[in-house]
């Protein structure tokens, strides 16, 4: 994978997360229905496996004994 | 139902776009704060809604002095349920509004790419997690002294310290060839809401 896909996929990981995990909860009805997002998911844990950029990755896998 | 995008402050104008499913963009006064919302007949997330979602929050982040995302997901029933929660937190919202205005968020992740490790050689391997652990620190905390704000992995950047973040990313992943560095943003301050919440 060349850096600039690299890149690419981090920052559409980045987005992701930030847009369904981060900003302020203002409550409201929470969402069940996920229909495809899950694509992203099953692309950006292929990229998290094979480089193990994130730091957090890192962390669980030598919490698995050096898993990856 | 409702779906929120962020609460705003000094918009300028609302984006030349539409919002999640191809609704026109509202805005939205309560309680002294003003929110921009578009309307929504099902809440499914979608890949498009979400990347949709995005790109109306980055416009409102270059459109206005502060903007608060607002989590995906979460749409309201109808205009008093949403009036009744935004009520319920104003003060903290516009606390929260004022402590990232002027301010753009940017995402450092660092590691140290994975080195298989060696079974029977626990030293080495302890001083490995050791080495990296340092590295780390090495790189969080002179990020976080150009930062208003930080957390793992986010840091909140005064829009005239973006080009001073970005020159340190860059001399500490050339100080660091044993580190991949990857920084993304400039980003809506997504991760510096929750406090307001």
């Amino acid at each position: 994978m060349s850096s600039r896909d690299l890149q690419h996929q981090v920052t559409l990981l980045e987005l992701v997360d930030r847009v369904l995990n981060k900003g302020v909860v203002l409550s409201g009805d929470i969402t069940l229905s996920v229909a495809d997002v899950d694509l992203v998911y099953v692309g950006l844990r292929v990229l998290l496996s094979s480089v193990a950029t994130l730091e957090e990755q890192n962390a669980a896998a030598i919490a698995q004994g050096g898993l990856r | 139902m409702i779906h929120v995008y962020g609460i705003v402050q000094e918009l300028s104008e609302l984006p030349q776009l539409t919002g999640v499913d191809g609704a026109p963009l509202e805005r939205r006064r309560l309680g002294g704060l003003e929110l921009v919302t578009s309307d929504r007949a099902e809440a499914e997330i979608t890949q498009e809604a979400v990347l949709d979602h995005a790109a109306v929050v980055e416009e409102l982040m270059c459109r206005s002095a502060a903007v608060l995302p607002a989590q995906f997901g979460r749409p309201f029933g109808d205009e008093s349920e949403l009036a009744a929660a935004i009520l319920a937190r104003a003060e903290a919202l516009a606390r929260g509004l004022e402590r990232v205005r002027g301010c753009v968020e940017f995402g450092v992740r660092a590691a140290v790419p994975a080195d298989e490790p060696e079974a029977g050689s626990g030293v080495a391997y302890m001083r490995a997690l050791l080495a990296q652990e340092r590295a780390m620190t090495k790189i969080r905390e002179p990020l976080a002294e150009l930062a208003r704000s930080a957390t793992p992995g986010a840091y909140l950047v005064q829009k005239d310290k973006v080009s001073a973040f970005r020159d340190a990313v860059e001399r500490l992943t050339a100080e660091h060839p044993e580190l991949t560095i990857v920084c993304t943003g400039p980003w809506p301050p997504y991760s510096f809401g929750a406090e307001a919440a």
